[in-house]
């Protein structure tokens, strides 16, 4: 077989196992191990496991068990119920306000979290009902939501931006820092988005009533502490790792033990909580690791059997595409792949031939690395397929269909599109802060 | 044609460097042999942990995964009694071209050659690389700096190093600069300043060391002993052609190199250990060598070439011993 | 047929055990990490933390897996597979279970071959700390034929499921 062929084959099935609905990571596994047994020869039926060696030796994926726990406490604990609480004092006097409050809510939550999980969790559980109690149109917030949550990710820290790191050999600080502004942007065009929505259309978003923001001033600054929270968690895992004085998988650790201090201090760490949360980061854990050890060694046998250089080949050599032009494919591709493949998948399995294309076409590789999150995002939030579409369904009220819940992120996609497309006319807008930081 | 490409032998070759340094270690051989080769033959590069990770790799190539591999017996643990001399065994040699002289002329291919032959493995050819140094995030000056630092080195140079406080960290090589910067490590004892400039690290460090623990890597190309049977003759010569102007290249490429970028190089600055300190490490390798010795006969052999050797070349005087 | 019972009660209870204990992991990992830094801000940094945090790790997954199993949580690409009878399911999932169990056999056969030649040359891991690697590759192995075991009994209950007999 051709190298060409080998890649269409082991790609094409690999799709066809995605569709029978198997567990990805069955799926993903399978068509590598087969592949190898069949195609390698001597000695390919090692491959797989020989995968497992390599994933332990990752050490940056000790942070992810670090962060779905903290994440989890986080969410289960309602911590986040005062974070509500305070923007819904605060934003209330303003169309749309509970809206633009979320949405600053998922900022404070996704600095203390890597994935785009909990911020969902805790949108879903704790901002939609409110939201829809008030009258807010279900469409809108249900974008708001998994728009936001869409920011887990782009903020430090990341894991998303990790697993990055480890496939690009990129400095994980760099990149984290590289978020930042992306993300924040990201986070002011929503809110101009939901502000300027609202105020043409009141409905959408109504005011609070005025006996539910009548505050006293006292009581309104006391909420303001309730922020604070974030920013301690935030603190206690970024300024040692930024100062050298622990490095980025014990930062992870003193980050989830922080989270879970504060939830215990706050009297929150119930037995329920406490199972839930123990119970659920082994369960996402295991769902993440099996999928990337599977992508490991799938990857292993495509790149042992030319399929790699086939896919080079065709991109550089035979469609002669301007460097550009190979970028914006890629992005394509992933947006494309987004809708059927999950999203560590895509990340184990398509990273690894896109890095080296792009670091060959001459682009910065830390700045490919939030073009690459947030088209990964907008992917997730894609239908038919998307984990945050999925995470959505499960965790949305039963007055939101499917229907809603696809409606609902056009905007946003479009909003997430213009600020990719911004970052890729002004790279600046990721690579100042980690170029000023350390002062490369 | 379809019926040659067929009957076209192929290899793959796994090299423990990154495609960075690979662009200079071996890739120009490998390209070369390709180009000679043909239709015949056509031998795949893969780069550190691209197929299988470090770990796994002498499995792998003593299975058949992996049809050839170049790395030093020591990071790729070997399960023989040679690998501790692999890499960088402290102090053995002090230029490049005391490998090849060991290897050929003072009787080490052929305790290699048995070694590995016991477990099915052919080794091919050995080779040098560059010196030992220090590439640290802080300045070292004396012995006192070194204490506590975690820093990426070979096994065997590693368990070397801990009598001085060292904390000696193995990780994948791919991984090494990232590991700086999320502060897995302080420092790198790894290689010269060449490939510290080649392969990111001198921009995640700031000093480099002039002293070094050993003047010369040592490592091979093996492969898959069947694998090589296989092989009709002219290729298994343009293998080794091949393997020797990689080595060639090598020689060249890194004593240039260091003394360049020492020279001339904008991102480290140089600091240095003194002398007569620095004999404290020398002194406590040659007790080192000696408890190696002790742990087999194998290795007794290799211990007393390594002494035979250098004794030899203090004798020789200038230029191979100064003062 | 109560020989398939039994398989399935066995194995269920038994990776439901070793999860619910092994879920606690992550505060082992917690725990050498946070010695990790410890013992670097005030003593000499530890050899041995990053390796062991490491095999903690794929201990973790490994034997974790097959409870995970148990709790559904291994996603699924639902975009068909969403909208299908729960019987449906179970019917596709009977045959493409065959692709899961060939992957976890080879796994299986990679991770006993490892194995076995980490016992025969007593491979040690090629760090300063030189942990012998055959206890890590042993657990790997047990994960891995648990997490088979769980997928034959996941077969056994899609098949009672389509011929609507009870457990
Ligand atoms: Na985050
Ligand atoms: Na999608």
């Amino acid at each position: 077989m051709s190298h060409e062929m080998i890649a269409i084959v082991m790609f094409s099935s690999m799709m066809l196992m995605l569709f029978t609905g198997q567990r990805v990571f069955g799926a993903i596994g399978a068509v590598g191990a087969i592949a190898a047994v069949t195609l390698w020869g001597t000695g390919g039926s090692d491959i797989p496991f020989s995968s497992a060696m390599k994933l332990m030796k990752w050490y940056p994926l000790l942070t992810l068990p670090m962060f779905i726990f903290m994440g989890y406490v986080l969410s289960e604990s309602k911590i986040a119920d005062d974070l509500y609480k305070m923007f819904h004092v605060w934003m209330g006097p303003i169309n749309g306000g509970l809206a633009i409050g979320t949405i600053g809510l998922m900022v404070l939550v996704s600095a203390m979290n890597g994935l785009s999980v909990a911020g969902m969790a805790i949108g879903a559980t704790i901002a939609l009902p409110e939201l829809l109690k008030r009258g807010y149109d279900k469409r809108m917030v249900t974008g708001v939501i998994q728009a936001g949550s869409s920011l887990g990710i782009l903020v430090p820290p990341s894991v998303v931006l990790v697993l990055y790191a480890m496939i690009a050999r990129q400095p994980v600080g760099q990149l984290w820092l590289a978020g930042v502004i992306p993300g924040l942007m990201m986070a002011t065009m929503f809110i101009i988005y939901i502000a300027v929505r609202c105020k043409i259309n009141p409905s959408l978003g109504p005011v609070l009533p005025p006996e539910e923001r009548t505050v006293s001033t006292a009581e309104k600054l006391r909420l303001l502490r309730a922020g604070l929270l974030p920013l301690v968690i935030f603190a206690a895992m970024m300024v040692p790792f930024v100062n050298g004085w622990t490095s980025l998988v014990e930062s992870s650790a003193i980050g989830a033990m922080t989270a879970f201090a504060a939830a215990v201090l706050k009297g929150r760490m119930t037995k329920a909580v406490f199972e839930t949360s123990v119970r659920q980061t082994l369960a996402i854990s295991c769902m993440f690791m099996w999928i990337i050890l599977a992508a490991l060694g799938f990857g292993a046998v495509f790149d042992g059997l030319g399929a790699v250089r086939a896919i080079d080949n065709l991109f550089t050599q035979q469609l002669g595409l301007e460097p550009w032009m190979i970028l914006v494919l890629m992005q394509l591709s992933f947006l494309l792949m987004g809708t059927f493949l999950d999203d560590t998948a895509m990340l184990v399995i398509v990273a690894p031939l896109y890095v080296p294309l792009v670091q060959a076409l001459g682009f910065d590789l830390v700045w490919y690395g939030v073009l690459y999150t947030i088209t990964t995002q907008i992917a997730y939030m894609t239908p038919p397929f998307g984990y945050n579409l999925f995470l959505m369904r499960a965790m949305a009220p039963k007055e939101i269909t499917l229907r809603d819940i696809y409606g609902s992120i056009l905007p946003f996609v479009m909003i997430m599109v213009l600020a990719l497309t911004l970052i890729m006319l002004f790279p600046q807008i990721a690579l100042w802060l980690p170029e000023y930081v350390y002062g490369k | 044609a379809p019926a040659i490409a067929q009957s076209k032998i192929t290899w793959r070759l796994q090299t423990y460097a990154g495609p960075a340094l690979a662009e200079h270690v071996v890739k120009p051989a490998i390209d070369a042999f390709n180009k000679v080769a043909g239709d015949e033959m056509e031998i795949e590069l893969y780069f550190a942990d691209q197929l299988v990770p470090t770990g796994e790799l002498f499995r792998a190539m003593q299975k058949g995964t992996i049809d050839a591999v170049q790395s030093d017996d020591d990071s790729m643990a070997s399960p023989t009694e040679v690998t501790v001399f692999g890499g960088y065994f402290p102090f053995a040699s002090r230029y490049s071209l005391d490998v090849p002289v060991l290897f050929n002329q003072y009787g080490l291919n052929e305790i290699w050659d048995e070694e590995y032959s016991k477990v099915g493995v052919k080794h091919l050819s050995a080779g040098s690389w560059d010196p030992c140094h220090f590439a640290t995030k802080d300045p070292i000056n004396s012995l006192e700096d070194l204490k506590g630092k975690r820093v990426f080195t070979f096994p065997t140079a590693g368990r070397f190093l801990t009598q001085f406080g060292v904390v000696p960290v193995t990780l994948p090589w791919e991984d090494i600069e990232v590991a700086v910067q999320t502060g897995e490590l302080d420092g790198i004892a790894w290689s010269g300043i060449t490939e510290d400039y080649t392969v990111g690290w001198a921009d995640v460090t700031n000093y480099f060391l002039t002293n070094n623990i050993s003047g010369a890597w040592a490592g091979s190309f093996f492969a898959n002993m069947d694998r090589y049977q296989e092989l009709p003759d002219h290729l298994k010569e343009l293998l080794k052609l091949a393997m020797d102007s990689s080595h060639y290249y090598r020689q060249w490429w890194y004593w240039g190199g260091e003394a360049a970028l020492r020279v001339n190089g904008p991102k480290m600055q140089l600091t240095t250990i003194p002398d007569e300190e620095w004999a404290t490490v020398e002194n406590a390798a040659l007790k080192f060598w000696d408890e190696i010795a002790a742990e087999s006969e194998t290795k007794a052999k290799v211990v007393n070439i390594f002494k035979q050797y250098n004794a030899d070349m203090v004798k020789a005087g200038r230029p191979y011993r100064y003062g | 047929m109560n020989l398939a019972r039994r398989f399935v009660k066995i194995v269920d209870t038994i990776n439901y055990r070793i999860g619910r204990v092994v879920m606690y992991g992550i505060f082992v990992m917690v725990g050498v990490l946070l010695w990790s830094s410890i013992s670097k801000t005030f003593f000499l940094p530890s050899l041995w933390t990053l390796e062991v945090a490491q095999f903690c790790m794929v201990a973790y997954y490994i034997l974790g897996g097959p409870y995970s199993i148990q709790m559904g949580s291994n996603v699924r690409m639902d975009l068909f597979y969403g909208e299908w009878s729960d019987r449906r399911k179970a019917q596709i999932d009977c045959i493409t279970v065959f692709f899961l169990i060939t992957y976890l056999g080879i796994m299986l056969y990679g991770a006993w071959d490892s194995t076995a030649y980490s016992l025969q040359y007593n491979e040690r891991s090629p760090t300063a700390w030189r942990p012998y690697l055959w206890p890590i590759k042993v657990t790997m192995c047990i994960g891995i034929f648990l997490m088979l075991l769980q997928a034959i009994s996941e077969l056994i209950k899609d098949i009672f499921k389509i011929k609507g007999v009870a457990l």
